[in-house]
């Protein structure tokens, strides 16, 4: 069984000192998903769960302090959250060779599969240090991967407005969708800066909407699609929406696809001669 | 002899007070997934019993998320003060879960015992709240163990309980919610009885002696490792408080407007000089609790918690009251060395 072999391979790992401690899905209290844990000895790798409601992209744990204070991890990750992580690594957060990283051929997760999961294109992580198990559940269908997207485009511009000042409206600047965000990870957000304060830090329409559309561009082709933020927000803002428009727009310009290739520069700190827009060459 | 009423009266009450140009508040459904509290636009919205507990709280109707106090224009040497909406149009909240009006009477406590706060309360005396007796619970409630039940009255004007077929017996509690419901109920001699509720998770006394005597005990870091320091749980809680005030605006003027504010974000307690007194997830998650079950309880005599569970349900980590109160006791139970020293500065 999976769950089994994922343990022994965090046993020997921890038994063998090649890491000091394994960030993977624990069972969560009755009626949660599953939660993160942080097992330090090889008898606690008991504690370790693999199932379909292994939601979280654990890859937002790398950049906590309390976290990398714990020694070098190993990190499960499914191929979505491998993809963040990829993005890190291309962004010089993380040096690779000091994360083992554990990828989990994934068949989804949620009941039903959420909707990423129904359109993966990857479901088997690619630059993992040892993958295990293999998929058996393949995607429905991969080139779905924007058919919620141009359902929404369909509408007018002033029907989209007014969905997103619906929307947007109940956003409480919990920050939730941040803080879960593996790619939300400067020092101090600029949401959070008050001398002087660049973006209103009030729930209000207006700093809603000037914190959502930072959000979206500051992970603009770097966005993994985990959905993490649209699966944190108490509100239920549907953020993937947001998510997937930016992604969309750099894939088919720019040929970009976040995190999947670990040597590629990131878009945005990239020059290109080809350009199409004259400004820039 | 009891008062009933069904739910087409409750509507047709509804239909009434918003017709009348007042507010009324309850749980609708904004998504396939999300049940909140919003102002109804329609009578036919208020969904009673769609879900165990709504998304957020009804603190949103008394202490808003962001709420202007006043705009302010500079006139040379001079600031012109202006304030906003004096008084808030009435408002009436159905289908608020006991829980949540429960923690009414602690805010009530919060924004008054040294300062008067005009805009909490002008907002609370508007508002008139009528409680569903709950019928059904999930594993994130926990009224039972801080001391509430299912059918707690505490906060509530007036008290539906379910009697079947869309029928409620109306429980009223104070003279608002008389003249609610004065000659809206039919007399009858049925009795709503609601189900005891969630079995108690932990001992609420037992854990308060146990936060003070372990402040240094490694079971806090221990929990606040998969925490991510955001402010879903605080934000949702009906009884957590903390603001922020800041001046919106530009040279000219602008509006100084009261925001919530939550212990779990870093920028909390930053101070200017660049000091940060609580470093660390596991310090800011046990403030939480203590606060909760300490700090607050020794000035005020009762919880920071009405034990709705809406920390549980909301938290993106998997974390949450219940189950951080329920590893402390498990680890005091293991380990109850005293640590009295430290406990005086959470
Ligand atoms: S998007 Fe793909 S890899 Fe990610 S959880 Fe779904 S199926 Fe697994
Ligand atoms: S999680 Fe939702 S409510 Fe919280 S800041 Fe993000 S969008 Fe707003
Ligand atoms: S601490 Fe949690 S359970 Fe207690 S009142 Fe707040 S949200 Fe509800
Ligand atoms: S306990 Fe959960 S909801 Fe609260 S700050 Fe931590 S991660 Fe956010």
């Amino acid at each position: 069984m999976l769950e089994q072999k994922l343990r022994q391979t965090c046993r020997e790992l921890l038994a063998n000192g090649t890491v000091k401690v394994i960030i993977g899905y624990g069972a969560a209290p009755a009626g949660q998903a599953t939660r993160a844990v942080f097992i330090t000895t090889p008898e606690g790798v008991e504690q370790l769960v693999w199932n379909d409601r292994c939601e979280a992209n654990l890859v937002a744990y790398l950049k906590r302090p309390e976290v990398r204070a714990l020694g070098k991890p190993a990190i499960v990750v499914k191929a979505c959250d491998e993809r963040a992580l990829v993005v890190l690594q291309q962004e010089a957060q993380l040096e690779r060779a000091n994360v083992f990283v554990i990828g989990m051929a994934c068949d989804g997760i949620g009941a039903p599969r959420e909707a990423k999961c129904r359109s993966c294109e990857d479901q088997v992580p690619r630059f993992c240090d040892v993958v295990l198990g293999e998929v058996t559940k393949p995607a429905d269908a991969a080139s779905a991967r924007w058919d919620e997207l141009a359902e929404f485009m369909k509408k007018s511009p002033e029907e989209r407005m007014a969905y997103w000042q619906q929307e947007l409206a109940r956003c409480v600047k919990c920050y939730a969708c941040r803080q879960v965000c593996p790619l939300c990870y400067c020092q101090r957000c600029i949401v959070d800066k008050n001398r002087p304060t660049v973006i209103s830090t009030s729930p209000s329409l207006k700093g809603n909407f000037a914190w959502h559309v930072t959000r979206a561009f500051h992970l603009a082709a770097r966005c993994a699609g985990c959905d993490a933020c649209t699966r944190a927000c108490p509100v239920g803002i549907n953020l993937r929406l947001l998510n997937q428009s930016m992604a969309k727009a750099t894939e088919e310009n720019f040929q970009c696809r976040p995190g999947t290739d670990p040597q590629a520069q990131p878009l945005i700190g990239n020059y290109a001669t080809g350009d199409k827009e004259e400004f820039i060459r | 002899m009891s008062q009933t009423i069904s739910l087409a009266g409750i509507r047709q009450l509804i239909g009434q007070w918003l017709g009348q140009g007042k507010r009324v508040a309850g749980p609708i459904r904004v998504n396939a997934d999300t049940i909140l509290y919003q102002n109804l636009t329609s009578a036919e919205a208020l969904l009673l019993d769609g879900c165990v507990h709504p998304g957020n709280s009804i603190k949103e109707f008394v202490m808003p998320p962001h709420e202007k106090l006043y705009e302010y224009v500079v006139k040379g040497r001079d600031v012109e003060l202006r304030n906003q909406e004096a008084f808030p149009p009435e408002r009436l909240i159905l289908g608020g879960r006991p829980c949540d009006a429960a923690a009414l009477p602690i805010l009530d406590h919060i924004f008054n015992w040294d300062f008067v706060d005009a805009a909490y309360n002008q907002r609370r005396q508007a508002l008139t709240i009528v409680s569903l007796a709950c019928t059904r619970q999930d594993d994130a409630c926990f009224c039972t163990s801080v001391g509430l039940a299912p059918d707690a009255v505490q906060g509530s004007d007036a008290l539906l309980v379910p009697l079947g077929n869309d029928e409620y017996e109306v429980r009223c509690q104070t003279p608002k919610g008389e003249a609610l419901f004065a000659g809206k109920c039919t007399p009858s001699d049925r009795q709503g009885s609601v189900p005891a509720g969630p079995a108690k998770q932990f001992d609420a006394k037992q854990v308060e002696a146990l936060i003070t005597s372990q402040f240094e005990a490694p079971v806090w870091r221990e929990q606040a490792l998969a925490c991510l320091g955001c402010g879903a749980c605080a934000y949702g809680c009906p009884t957590c408080h903390c603001f922020d005030i800041v001046d919106e605006g530009h040279a000219g003027g602008g509006i100084r407007a009261r925001n919530w504010d939550a212990c779990q974000f870093p920028l909390f307690t930053l101070h200017a000089s660049g000091h940060n007194p609580r470093q660390g997830q596991a310090s800011r998650q046990r403030q939480r609790v203590y606060h909760k079950f300490h700090i607050y309880p020794e000035k005020f005599k009762e919880y920071l918690c009405t034990g709705c569970g809406n920390c549980v349900r909301r938290c993106p980590a998997g974390l949450g009251l219940l189950s951080v109160l329920t590893a402390i006791q498990q680890a005091g139970a293991a380990a109850p060395a005293a640590k009295g020293e430290e406990a005086k500065q959470p």
